[in-house]
């Protein structure tokens, strides 16, 4: 229990991680699935920055030129987020725009009525 | 000189990105955008090939972005192994651009084919990407960058099934780097490194301790990389993606785009956790379970198939069953046979999806039993046909005999006898469901009934880039000596 109370950052982003996934997996409407998606790229987020992050220390900015490595967070992983973040974006906007042409072709979003449609 | 030619891998992909994906699009002229990208494409493989020879004559060099070394910055690790699998892809891709060139108006409307070939040069860009990188998560955005390309080139046909196909692909594609992603976060977590190799020795210093953590981020890996080159339980989205893309497409998804994933998924084995733990951890035996059970399923599927392009994606699951099966023999053999096979199966499936392509392109055709005696009305197509059949089910000499051959004698030495078995059945099965089409369709007195000799047969010179590949995976197989000892020198065991 002491584990899950100094860790919980990560706890919670492993439960984010499974909500995220199970919805991208079960889900039939595509909407929901494309949130599903964004929450589970979003735990991983929580789960690499909390990485990076040492209580008690500042952001990785250098004010007034006083340059002390002791003094700030890991910044590597936060940059490797914000690539991560373009990366979610760029999936999460090609999903919205397949999700607009499966509407313009079926004319519902469901995949379980999609998948019930004959297809010939 | 030197210099320059170690320049060589990231101006390719320079070229690639820059000219090929970024600057074409501002090209008014349809036919001016497809011949600078074929353009680039052979450029492309020019390079690779000079590369290969360099690295043949001089051995691996390591390329660092910006002079800044491992720790720091980014490297590209160029051995014999990278080469190899990148003069492959270009060398694929060139010649599906150049058929493509003739017969992909037929099958995508002609405002989209500038994004088709636009689509095909980020698609090379970020496979080389992938095939040369030592940096986790340098991989890892190459990998989703090969992943929206991959589904650019399935939904530029825009009819109903390929949105469907790709809105699969693409989902189960997310969840896979969604646990390569989470992997890495783990394995950062741990070693504070990003660079393989630093990774490697971080790892080797506190192994003991992380144990779980190493085997829960090995399991991650294996899964996420596994569903992008459809390992066999998660292989789904396969059939359909690859059965509604345009020929073409098929042929670059089937022989390259689930083919670069494995290379990442052996670095990451080989290079960051290193031989010991990988074998004790058994997860190379996870491994020899789904490649094994692929190789049998794929083929009991693709049995069952009425349409010959789901058959031939069917077969590709068997196939990539073959490579999972040859790492998880986790000896040496088995691994520069996975690699062996990757080459001759990435030759070997692009040629039977081109001749596929051209089949139901000249025909109009889908299913199998419409194809009965189309040995007499393209006779040259079906011939290709058949010797890339041939080399599937494994006749010797050819890549594909070469490669079960190995497999067989590399499950020997692992000491487990009764897998030749499943070897054996699975060469077996690829006979049952591949002979029928070849024998109905060269002979036998009703199915030529009525058929006009050469009466559907492309102009040869449409077929010449469909015979340059059956050639060079002829030719690999034929030279399977050199070609085995050059993968062995660079192998990452």
């Amino acid at each position: 229990m002491l584990m899950v109370q100094n860790s919980y950052i990560e706890v919670g982003a492993i439960i984010l991680f499974g909500i995220g996934f199970m919805i991208l997996l079960l889900n039939n409407n595509m909407i929901k699935k494309i949130i599903g998606m964004n929450i589970m790229d979003t735990s991983i987020f929580l789960l690499f920055i909390s990485i990076g992050y040492i209580h008690g220390k500042e952001a990785p900015i250098i004010v007034d030129g006083e340059i002390n490595a002791m003094g700030y967070v890991n910044p590597i992983p936060s940059g490797l987020m914000l690539t991560g973040i373009v990366v979610a974006v760029s999936v999460t906007g090609l999903m919205l725009a397949l999700t607009i042409k499966l509407y313009e072709k079926y004319g519902t979003i469901e995949l379980d009525e999609i998948m019930n449609m004959r297809s010939d | 000189m030197s210099r320059i030619i170690e320049l060589f891998p990231f101006i390719t992909i320079l070229l690639l990105l820059i000219f090929g994906a970024f600057l074409t699009p501002l090209i008014k002229k349809k036919s001016s955008i497809v011949r600078t990208n074929i353009a680039i494409n052979i450029i492309t493989m020019m390079m690779n090939l000079v590369t290969l020879v360099y690295v043949n004559n001089y051995g691996t060099f390591i390329f660092k972005f910006g002079h800044y070394g491992s720790p720091f910055g980014i490297i590209f690790h160029i051995g014999p192994v990278e080469v190899a699998i990148a003069m492959m892809f270009s060398f694929v891709i060139t010649m599906v651009s150049w058929y493509s060139f003739y017969s992909i108006e037929k099958e995508i409307e002609e405002k989209r084919v500038g994004f088709y070939y636009i689509l095909n040069s980020l698609l090379l860009a970020s496979l080389l990407g992938i095939v040369y990188t030592y940096d986790v998560f340098n991989g890892y955005v190459f990998l989703e960058l090969s992943t929206l390309a991959a589904c650019g080139i399935i939904i530029v046909k825009d009819k109903k099934e390929n949105i469907k196909a790709a809105i699969k692909y693409l989902m189960l594609s997310t969840l896979g780097s969604g646990l390569v992603l989470m992997g890495i976060a783990f394995i950062y977590s741990i070693s504070g490194h990003l660079s393989m190799e630093y990774i490697h020795e971080a790892i080797v210093a506190s192994s003991l301790a992380k144990e779980n953590l190493l085997l829960i981020s090995i399991v991650l890996f294996s899964i996420g990389l596994g569903i992008k080159s459809a390992m066999f339980p998660m292989h789904v989205w396969l059939p359909d993606a690859h059965t509604t893309a345009p020929s073409p497409s098929s042929a670059i998804l089937s022989g390259l785009v689930i083919k670069a994933p494995v290379i990442f998924l052996i670095k990451i084995y080989y290079v960051v956790y290193g031989f010991e733990f990988v074998n004790s951890s058994r997860i190379l035996q996870l491994m020899l379970i789904f490649g094994g059970t692929g190789m049998i399923m794929g083929s009991l599927f693709a049995r069952r198939q009425k349409y010959l392009k789901r058959l031939i994606a069917y077969s590709s699951v068997a196939q990539m069953g073959y490579i999972f099966f040859g790492i998880g023999l986790g000896n040496e053999l088995g691994l520069i046979m996975a690699i062996y096979h990757i080459l001759a199966h990435g030759l070997t499936k692009s040629s039977l999806f081109l001749s596929a392509g051209s089949f139901i392109e000249q025909t109009g055709f889908k299913k199998i039993e419409d194809f009965k005696g189309i040995g007499k009305e393209m006779p040259v197509t079906l011939g290709i046909f058949t010797l890339s059949a041939l080399s599937l089910i494994g006749i010797p000499v050819l890549p594909g005999f070469i490669s079960k051959w190995n497999l067989a004698l590399a499950s020997i030495d692992s000491g487990m006898i009764y897998l030749l078995i499943v070897i054996l059945l699975s060469s077996l099965l690829n006979a049952v469901y591949y002979f029928p089409i070849i024998i109905n369709g060269y002979f036998g007195e009703d199915n030529l009934d009525g058929k006009v000799f050469k009466s559907k047969s492309k102009p040869i010179k449409e077929l010449i880039p469909v015979i340059l590949l059956t050639l060079a995976m002829i030719a690999i197989g034929f030279m399977s000596g050199p070609v085995i000892e050059f993968i062995r020198s660079g192998i990452y065991m």
